[in-house]
C-alpha cells in the first residue's frame, strides 16, 4: 500500500488560458509569472508533502488547453490518481466546457468507474473582479456531477492553492483506502502453508 | 576509453599532439614532446618515430612553403596537420576518407579541446598530461562515436529524427530555451536527447563543442556525479556547470546575435553568419548592437571562407600567423618573397588559400579551382575501386597514392559563374581541351590517360611551384595561406556551461561567468525550465521510432551547411551493402565541392549507378536513383540516363523538403 501511494499522479485539465500552469507553479515553486508561454503538450513536477500524516509524492500534469495540442496531451490521461477540472470564474465558457473536459479524461485516462474517481474542481482567478461564473453555480455543477470538491482559488495571491492540491491528495488516498478494504475479499492468499503433516512415502 | 574508441566505425588510425619546445636540441628526447599519442598502447619508439619525423616534415614544409601545413599524404595513410604555437597536432585516417573530412575531424578535436580546457600551453601547465589525455581520448571516441559515415563525410550535427516526432515538440523545445534566455546571465542554449540535438540556438560549431559534455556527463551520472559543481535535484534530474573557453568571435554572436531577417528566401551564407532554423530569440529579447557583425574583427569565420563549410579553410580563430611562429629563415624566405612578388600577385599563387577578401572578390578566389580539382583527382583516384568505368572528362591515374590504377568520370555539368574562373582556370580548361582532341587522334586508353595526366601534373607542378609549395615523390603536400589575424588563443574568454540532465534529455546553456555567484539566477533557470523538460522528456520518450517508411526507389543525402545538419534516407549505423556506392561517391563529390568552389553540380558514376550531387552555398544535396539500366556506359551521350537525374532529384526530393528548384 504505501509504496503504491507514495507517488500521486494528479492532472490538471481546463481551457486554456485559465490557469493551469499557474497554478502548478505557485503551488510547487510558490511563483508567479503573468507572462508564461502556451504549454504545448504536457509538462509536470514533483512535490514532496505530508497529508495527515502520510508522506506522499505528488505529481502534477500540467496540460495544454488549446484544442490543437489534443493529441500530445491524451496519451498522458492514464495512470492518473486524480483529475483537477479547471476553469476561470471570469470565463463562463471555460465553465461550461468542464463536462467535456471531464468526458475527455474519463475516456483515453481509461477510468474504470467514473462514479467513484476522485475529480477537484477548481475556479481559478478569484482575483478578478469581474467574475462570470458565481459559486453557487459551480457548487451545483460538482453536486450534479458526483458530489465533488470545489475550490476557488487563484494562482495570483495564492489563494487556496495549496488547500485544493492536499484536498486531491485526501481524495486519493481515501479512494485507495477504500479499494484496500476490498481486497481481501476477492484474493487468493498465495503464501503457502507450512507443511505440518509428514512427508508421504 | 580506448575500447570505446575501437569501433567499427573507427575513422582515426593515429592522432598525436607534440610540443616542439620541448625539443630544441640535440639531446632532447623526442618523447619529451609527445604530450598525447593515440592509440595509447603503440610502443614508445613507433611513437617517437612518427613524431619526430612528422614534426621535421611538417616543420621544413611549411617554412618552405611559407604557410602552414594542413595535409600530408602518404602512401597509404594521409595526416591532417595543424600547427599552432609550437604544438603540432596530427591525425591520421584511411585514406577514402575526403582531405575536408579528416581537417573538419582534426578541427573539431582541438575546438572540443580549447573549448574544454582552455589555450594549450596554459592547459599542459595546469593539468598533468594524464588528466589531458583522459580528456582528449574522450574526445576523440565521441567524434569517432555514435553516427553514420555520412555523418562524418560532412562532420555535421547529429540531429533527432524529426520526421517521426510532432513538429509542436520542437516549437516545445525552442519555447523552453526562449524562457531560459530570458533568465540573467543566460546567452544561449541547446537542447539534446540522447547525444542528438533537439533545438539550439547556439551556431553549430558551438552546439558540437556542448554535445561532447552531455555525453560525458550522460555516462558520469551512471557511474558517479564526481565533476563540476553537482546539485542533485532528484535521481533523475542533476545540473552541473562546468567551465568553458569561447573565442571572441563566438562570443560576440552570442552576446549580440545579428536578427534574424526571415523574409528573405534566398540565403547568404557568405555575409550571413551561419546560425540555426531554429534558432529562437526573439526580436524583443535581442540586443541591437549598432555594430554590424560582419564587421566585427574576430569573426573570421562569417566573412572569409567562401566555401563555409570548407575546414580546409582556416576558419579556426587560433590559427597560427604565418609570423608568429616564424623562425629566423622562415622570416627571411617571407620578407624575400614579399619584396619579390607584389603582395597580391603572391596571395594569387596560393592554393586552396582563404583569402581575406575571397568571399567578396570574384576572380582572386577562383585561382585555386583547377589546381585543386587536380589535386582531388590526384587523391581521390581509385576511390569508387573496381566499379569504375573508364570515360572521362576529368580522370587521371592515380600511381602514387595507393597504387590502383582505377578511374572514375566525373562529368562537369556546370561549372559554375564563368567570370569567377580566372586566367589560368581558362588557360587549364583550354589546354584540356585540346589535349583531348589531339590524343583522340594520337591514341587510345591508357596511353592517353596517361598523357592527360602527365601533362595535369606538369599544370599542378607549375602552380605548385608558383605557390611555392612543395611535393615530394611519395608524399604531397598541400599548404594554405592563412591570413595574418591575431593570436587570440590567449584571449579565449571563460564562461560557464550550465546542463540540466532530465534523464536522456539536457538543457545545455552558456551562462556568463559570475552566473555561478550570483544569487537567483541558477534557481530561476532551473525553476523555469524544470517542469516544460520534464514534459518534454516524455514526449521524446513515448514517441515511437516509427518504421522506416517506404525508400522509395532512390537514395539521397541532403547536407546543410548553414545548420551543419543532414538528412538522409540512408538508416542504420553502418551503410547497408546497396549503400556503400552511394556513400562512396557522396565522399568524393563532396571533397571535389569543397575544392572547387565554382563546382555546383556533378555527375559521379561507375558501371551500375550514377549519384547526381548539386550544391549551393547554403546546401549539398546527393541523389542516386535506383534500378536505371545501366547500359550507359563509355562516353556520355545526349541519351545518357544520367542526364535526367538532376530532374528526377529535384521531383523525388521535394517531398523530404528538399528545394532544388
Amino acid at each position: 500500500m504505501s509504496s503504491k501511494s507514495s507517488l500521486l499522479k494528479v492532472i490538471l485539465l481546463g481551457d486554456g488560458g485559465v490557469g493551469k500552469s499557474s497554478l502548478m507553479n505557485r503551488y510547487v515553486t510558490n511563483k508567479f509569472d503573468s507572462h508564461l508561454f502556451h504549454t504545448i503538450g504536457v509538462e509536470f513536477l514533483n512535490k514532496d508533502l505530508e497529508v495527515d500524516g502520510r508522506t506522499v509524492t505528488l505529481q502534477i500534469w500540467d496540460t495544454a488547453g488549446q484544442e490543437r495540442f489534443r493529441s500530445l496531451r491524451t496519451p498522458f490521461y492514464r495512470g492518473s490518481d486524480c483529475c483537477l477540472l479547471t476553469f476561470s470564474v471570469d470565463d463562463g465558457q471555460s465553465f461550461r466546457n468542464l463536462a467535456n473536459w471531464k468526458k475527455e479524461f474519463v475516456y483515453y485516462a481509461d477510468v474504470k468507474d467514473p462514479d467513484t474517481f476522485p475529480f477537484v474542481v477548481l475556479g481559478n482567478k478569484v482575483d478578478v473582479s469581474e467574475r462570470q461564473v458565481s459559486r453557487e453555480e459551480a457548487l451545483q455543477w460538482c453536486r450534479d456531477n458526483g458530489d465533488y470538491a470545489y475550490y476557488e482559488t487563484s494562482a495570483k495571491d495564492a489563494t487556496n492553492v495549496s488547500a485544493a492540491f492536499e484536498e486531491a491528495v485526501r481524495r486519493v488516498l481515501a479512494t485507495e483506502d477504500r479499494a484496500e478494504h476490498l481486497i481481501p475479499t476477492d484474493t487468493v492468499n498465495l503464501h503457502r502453508k507450512p507443511r505440518t503433516g509428514a512427508p508421504c512415502c | 576509453m580506448a575500447e570505446t574508441v575501437q569501433q567499427e566505425n573507427k575513422r582515426c588510425i593515429y592522432f598525436f599532439l607534440y610540443d616542439r619546445s620541448k625539443v630544441q636540441e640535440e639531446g632532447d628526447l623526442t618523447r619529451a614532446g609527445i604530450c598525447y599519442f593515440y592509440p595509447e598502447d603503440t610502443p614508445m619508439d613507433q611513437q617517437e618515430l612518427l613524431c619526430g619525423q612528422l614534426a621535421g616534415v611538417s616543420r621544413c614544409v611549411s617554412e618552405l612553403s611559407s604557410a602552414p601545413v594542413r595535409l600530408l599524404r602518404l602512401r597509404k595513410t594521409k595526416y591532417a596537420v595543424h600547427m599552432r604555437d609550437n604544438f603540432l597536432w596530427a591525425l591520421s585516417c584511411v585514406a577514402d576518407i575526403p582531405d575536408v573530412s579528416v581537417c573538419a575531424f582534426l578541427d573539431q578535436l582541438i575546438d572540443l579541446f580549447c573549448f574544454y580546457n582552455g589555450p594549450v600551453r596554459q592547459s599542459y601547465q595546469l593539468h598533468s598530461q594524464e588528466e589531458l589525455a583522459v580528456c582528449l581520448a574522450r574526445y576523440l571516441s565521441h567524434l569517432q562515436g555514435g553516427s553514420t559515415e555520412l555523418h562524418h563525410i560532412f562532420s555535421c550535427l547529429r540531429t533527432i529524427d524529426s520526421t517521426n516526432i510532432d513538429p509542436l515538440l520542437l516549437l516545445k523545445a525552442a519555447l523552453i530555451l526562449q524562457a531560459c534566455q530570458r533568465c540573467p546571465l543566460v546567452l544561449a542554449g541547446c537542447i539534446l536527447y540522447r547525444g542528438r540535438v533537439v533545438s539550439t540556438q547556439m551556431p553549430p560549431e558551438l552546439t558540437v563543442k556542448v554535445m561532447v559534455h552531455e555525453t560525458e556527463t550522460f555516462s558520469q551520472d551512471n557511474r558517479l556525479r564526481m565533476n563540476g559543481v553537482t546539485s542533485g535535484a532528484s535521481p533523475t534530474s542533476s545540473t552541473v556547470t562546468t567551465n568553458v573557453f569561447l573565442t571572441p568571435s563566438e562570443l560576440h554572436l552570442l552576446r549580440y546575435p545579428p536578427v534574424d531577417n526571415r523574409s528573405s528566401d534566398t540565403p547568404q551564407p557568405l555575409t550571413r553568419p551561419r546560425k540555426s532554423r531554429l534558432l529562437s530569440r526573439t526580436l524583443s529579447d535581442t540586443l541591437i548592437s549598432d555594430q554590424d557583425p560582419s564587421e566585427f574583427p574576430h569573426l573570421s569565420y562569417q566573412t572569409l571562407p567562401s566555401s563555409p563549410r570548407s575546414s580546409l579553410s582556416d576558419e579556426s580563430c587560433f590559427s597560427p600567423s604565418p609570423s608568429l611562429f616564424s623562425t629566423p629563415l622562415r622570416t627571411s624566405l617571407k620578407s624575400q618573397s614579399e619584396k619579390d612578388t607584389p603582395p597580391e600577385s603572391q596571395e594569387h599563387s596560393l592554393p586552396n588559400g582563404t583569402l581575406p577578401n575571397r568571399g567578396t572578390g570574384g576572380s582572386l578566389g577562383g585561382s585555386s579551382s583547377p589546381v585543386a580539382k587536380n589535386e582531388v583527382n590526384y587523391q581521390e583516384g581509385g576511390r569508387l575501386g573496381s566499379e569504375s568505368n573508364i570515360s572521362s572528362v576529368l580522370a587521371e591515374k592515380d600511381k602514387n597514392a595507393d597504387g590502383n590504377s582505377e578511374n572514375r568520370q566525373v562529368n562537369s555539368l556546370s561549372n559554375g559563374v564563368p567570370s569567377e574562373q580566372d586566367e589560368f582556370s581558362l588557360r587549364l580548361n583550354d589546354r584540356l581541351a585540346k589535349l583531348e582532341l589531339t590524343d583522340d587522334s594520337a591514341g587510345s586508353g591508357d596511353d592517353r590517360q596517361e598523357r592527360v595526366e602527365e601533362h595535369l601534373a606538369k599544370e599542378s607542378k607549375e602552380a605548385r611551384r608558383e605557390g611555392v609549395t612543395e611535393r615530394s615523390e611519395c608524399m604531397s603536400v598541400r599548404s594554405e595561406c592563412v591570413s595574418v589575424r591575431s593570436e587570440c588563443e590567449t584571449s579565449l574568454e571563460s564562461m560557464f556551461l550550465y546542463q540540466h540532465r532530465v534523464r536522456g534529455l539536457v538543457l545545455a546553456l552558456l551562462v556568463e561567468p559570475s552566473f555561478n555567484t550570483h544569487p537567483t539566477a541558477k534557481d530561476e533557470v532551473y525553476h523555469s525550465s524544470l517542469a516544460s523538460l520534464n514534459g518534454l522528456e516524455a514526449h521524446l520518450r513515448t514517441t515511437s521510432p516509427g518504421a522506416p517508411g517506404a525508400q522509395g526507389p532512390y537514395t539521397f543525402a541532403h547536407y546543410d551547411c548553414i545548420q551543419n545538419t543532414l538528412t538522409t534516407n540512408v538508416c542504420g549505423r553502418s551503410a547497408g551493402p546497396q549503400d556503400r556506392p552511394f556513400v562512396k561517391a557522396t565522399a568524393l563529390l563532396h571533397s571535389h565541392f569543397s575544392y572547387t568552389d565554382t563546382l555546383q553540380e556533378a555527375i559521379i558514376r561507375n558501371a551500375s549507378c550514377a549519384v547526381y550531387g548539386t550544391r549551393t552555398a547554403a546546401q549539398e544535396t546527393y541523389f542516386l536513383q535506383q534500378g536505371t539500366s545501366s547500359r550507359n556506359s563509355g562516353i556520355p551521350n545526349g541519351q545518357d540516363s544520367a542526364f535526367s537525374l538532376p530532374s528526377k532529384a529535384r521531383h523525388r526530393l521535394l517531398k523530404h523538403g528538399v528545394n532544388l528548384l
